[in-house]
């Protein structure tokens, strides 16, 4: 019976990291829909957010599996709840994503996406993601720690796209539904961003027992 | 082994000792009945002898005595005449007690009987007297028993301290037995003397240790032979198992995966990859199909292929080989824009000629316009051969050149001579050439360098703005030690500029940076390509500046002599 325990800990983990390779896939894919403009990247950060919604499903209901029929303790136990936190984070990235396509596509043509920084904002965040999903796939605590750092990055990078918007619409009125459009896609990203640093805690979490903000709890917590 | 041979000392000495008390007891008892019916015939006889003094008076005497043994006088008839423990007239006939019976018939009789009743034994003798009346002597014990429950005791107690001591005699012996075999060096089985029974076993043991130890030197021969293998190949290989765990994995995999691990083994292949292509291409060789897929890992691009492993019908594994086809395909591409270009270049000259000079042979033309399609024709030609010319000096420089005598030049008097050179066309574009320059001597082809030169100044004014300049100088960089260690040319222009992202490619094959302007600019395309080749059959360097809007240095660096 421990035996195909075992076993189900290593599919929850394996199953963990083809959803956050298909997050990364599903979040290139709307920035390539969003700054090269193919309609076949668009489409396909859509299709990827119903498949990481079954995916959510499927590792939500392994991990309660698991919960109830196993019992883990330590190390186990926290493997198995941060699993079921990620998917969360990580299910929401598939929605930004699909949100990110679906607004690229009434942006189509429009110039005011190559004077701003939106395409930086971008990489950073996939980098991010990429980043996330390494600590979690190889248990590193140090990228884990990077990722959550390197959430200022993008942030700067939100307000320096925010300015950049605002002076553009000030600038060239008849613009001003692109770059709110452009805004919006800007706070996905940001918030993309935001769950990567969630998941690097549960990483953080699960290899530690630490969780950020929880330090002034007492022991055991 | 020391549990059993202890448990069996045990079981020996307790057997031994129960055995043991049991015959001591039965001997103790038949010693005690001999010696207790001696006693009752001395006793008997004694009596005997004093009624046949004294007659029945002597019985009357002793009966007051307490302990005495019990005597009967029975007389002839069987009744008793005298009992010195009972009442004489209340007694039965006892002429049916086997001892009197016997007493009556052979002078004698004896007899043991015990009363349950009052759980005691009791021996009887009878004599038969001389007036034929018989004496009956008894003596009751408390049974021939009565001694032993005292022996019992002192046998349990030496039985006790006996077992104890075999105990710790046994556990000592079996440990001074077992401890040999303990310490036996199993690694070299024949050089234990200790128990000759043991021989057989331990010959046998060298023999398999030695056939293990051969296969284990085969076992680890191959691993070094294998890994060495797959350590020193430039492909990445990985073999799976059937759960997609990595059960072995080479150098080279992880680095054109880019995994930073460690040791992979033992981890799901998708930890060193996650993406689709790798992922399916393996799920796929696990079901059983060969597949191939491309990834691109980081700025690589990755040829990915899955090979199942099969063990009869069951797919045990998959071998993954892994290719870094970045360079072969960027090759594959250049050769496929040469030949295209190639063709095009070549085609585009000759469809001209044979236009004009299809309307020249079917009479069309007008008189007045022949010599000016006979100047195109020459134009074209001309075209044709400068572009045959240089795929030919390129087909040389790929071939190397090598063998092309190498001599000292003076670039400063090759830079004067092909700015003299295409001076005329720069007249002709109203570009200004200057130059400002040094002696500086190479080793190289006089006539490749000259050819490189002469193509770097001619691109320059080619792919200038009408009224632009262009500015040579040409540089000798000395070392620390104040020798010439570098020639630097420097041709920088004011023309259209070269994008950044353009900047390496301008040296490919027929690459033009605005092909709007192929037909506006004569050119064959293969200019840069050619000064590239001669810099690099020069050890040199060529490096190329450009903002992408206004003006571009194109500089050459040479080792100096």
């Amino acid at each position: 019976m421990r035996d195909g325990y075992r076993k189900r800990l290593e599919t929850l983990h394996t199953e963990l990291i083809r959803m956050g390779a298909l997050c990364e896939e599903a979040i290139a894919s709307a920035a390539r829909g969003l700054l090269d403009e193919l309609p076949e990247y668009r489409e396909k950060a859509i299709k990827l957010e119903s498949e990481i919604d079954a995916y959510e499903r499927e590792i939500e209901a392994l991990c309660v599996k698991l919960l109830f029929r196993e019992q883990p303790v330590a190390g186990d136990l926290r493997q198995i709840t941060s699993a079921h936190k990620i998917i969360t984070d990580m299910e929401r990235i598939g929605d930004q994503a699909a949100d990110i396509a679906e607004i690229s596509a009434f942006m189509i043509g429009s110039s005011v996406k190559s004077d701003i920084h939106i395409a930086d904002m971008a990489k950073a965040t996939i980098n991010m993601l990429s980043d996330s999903v390494d600590s979690f796939v190889a248990g590193d605590l140090e990228k884990a720690r990077g990722v959550i750092e390197s959430d200022d990055i993008v942030d700067g990078l939100f307000s320096k796209v925010k300015g950049e918007l605002i002076n553009s619409i000030a600038s060239n009125p008849q613009l001003g539904e692109d770059c709110l459009d452009l805004l919006m896609i800007a706070k996905y990203l940001e918030r993309i961003g935001d769950h990567a640093v969630n998941i690097a805690e549960w990483v953080v979490y699960s290899i530690t027992g630490e969780r950020k903000g929880a330090y002034d709890l007492p022991s055991g917590g | 082994m020391r549990r059993r041979i202890l448990v069996f000392t045990c079981l020996l000495s307790a057997a031994a000792i129960v055995l043991t008390a049991v015959l001591i007891h039965m001997a103790v008892y038949r010693g005690f009945s001999e010696r207790m019916s001696r006693e009752m015939e001395t006793e008997c006889d004694l009596i005997v002898s004093a009624v046949n003094l004294s007659g029945i008076e002597y019985l009357r005497s002793i009966q007051k005595l307490g302990s005495a043994p019990r005597i009967t006088l029975i007389d002839r008839d069987g009744s008793v005449l005298f009992d010195n423990g009972w009442d004489a007239s209340s007694m039965e006939n006892h002429m049916d007690r086997p001892e009197v019976r016997m007493a009556v018939e052979q002078g004698v009789g004896e007899d043991a009987r015990f009363s349950a009743t009052i759980s005691k034994r009791t021996f009887y003798r009878a004599t038969k007297l001389g007036d034929g009346k018989v004496l009956r002597v008894a003596m009751t014990t408390d049974s021939v028993f009565a001694p032993i429950p005292r022996l019992t005791l002192i046998t349990l107690a030496i039985a006790a301290a006996v077992f104890a001591a075999a105990v710790v005699i046994g556990t000592r012996v079996t440990r001074r037995i077992v401890e040999p075999i303990n310490m036996l060096d199993l690694d070299r089985p024949e050089e234990n003397t200790v128990y000759g029974e043991l021989a057989p076993l331990l010959s046998r043991m060298k023999r398999q240790n030695d056939i293990i130890a051969k296969q284990m030197d085969e076992i680890r021969q191959r691993q070094i032979e294998f890994s060495t293998m797959t350590d020193n190949m430039r492909e990445g290989m990985l073999l799976l198992d059937c759960e997609a765990r990595v059960l072995s994995c080479n150098r080279s995999a992880l680095e054109l995966l880019r995994a930073n691990y460690a040791s992979p083994v033992g981890h799901a292949a998708l930890t060193l990859n996650r993406s689709e292509p790798f992922y399916s291409a393996v799920e796929r060789a696990l079901a059983g199909i060969p597949s191939e897929e491309k990834l691109s890992a980081s700025e690589k691009r990755l040829q990915v292929m899955a090979n199942p492993v099969r063990d009869g019908d069951v797919i045990c594994g998959a071998v993954v080989l892994l290719l870094d086809v970045t360079e072969r395909e960027d090759r594959e591409r250049l050769r496929r824009e040469f030949t295209a270009n190639v063709s095009h270049e070549l085609r585009t000259p000759l469809t001209v000629i044979s236009g004009y000079a299809e309307i020249i042979a079917n009479g069309v033309a007008n008189g007045e316009d022949i010599p000016r399609f006979a100047g195109n024709i020459y134009d074209e030609t001309q075209r044709l051969i400068a572009m045959v010319g240089d795929i030919m000096t390129l087909s040389r420089l790929d071939e190397g050149a090598g063998s092309s005598p190498r001599e000292r030049t003076d670039l400063d008097e090759l830079v004067r001579a092909s700015i003299q050179r295409t001076s005329e066309m720069a007249g002709g574009m109203s570009v200004k050439v200057s130059y400002e320059g040094e002696t500086v001597e190479i080793i190289g082809v006089r006539q490749i360098l000259d050819e490189a030169i002469i193509n770097v100044i001619d691109n320059a004014i080619k792919y200038n703005v009408e009224g632009g300049s262009v500015s040579v100088t040409l540089k000798k960089l000395t070392n620390d030690a104040g020798k010439p260690a570098e020639a630097v040319l420097c041709v920088a222009d004011t023309g259209i500029g070269i994008p950044p992202d353009e900047q390496e490619r301008v040296f490919e094959r027929f690459y033009r940076v605005d092909r709007s302007r192929r037909g506006a600019v004569q050119g064959t395309g293969l200019g840069l390509s050619i000064v590239k080749h001669a810099v690099k059959l020069h050890d040199g360097k060529i490096e190329v500046k450009s903002d992408g809007k206004h003006g571009s240095s194109v500089i050459l660096r040479f080792p100096a002599a």
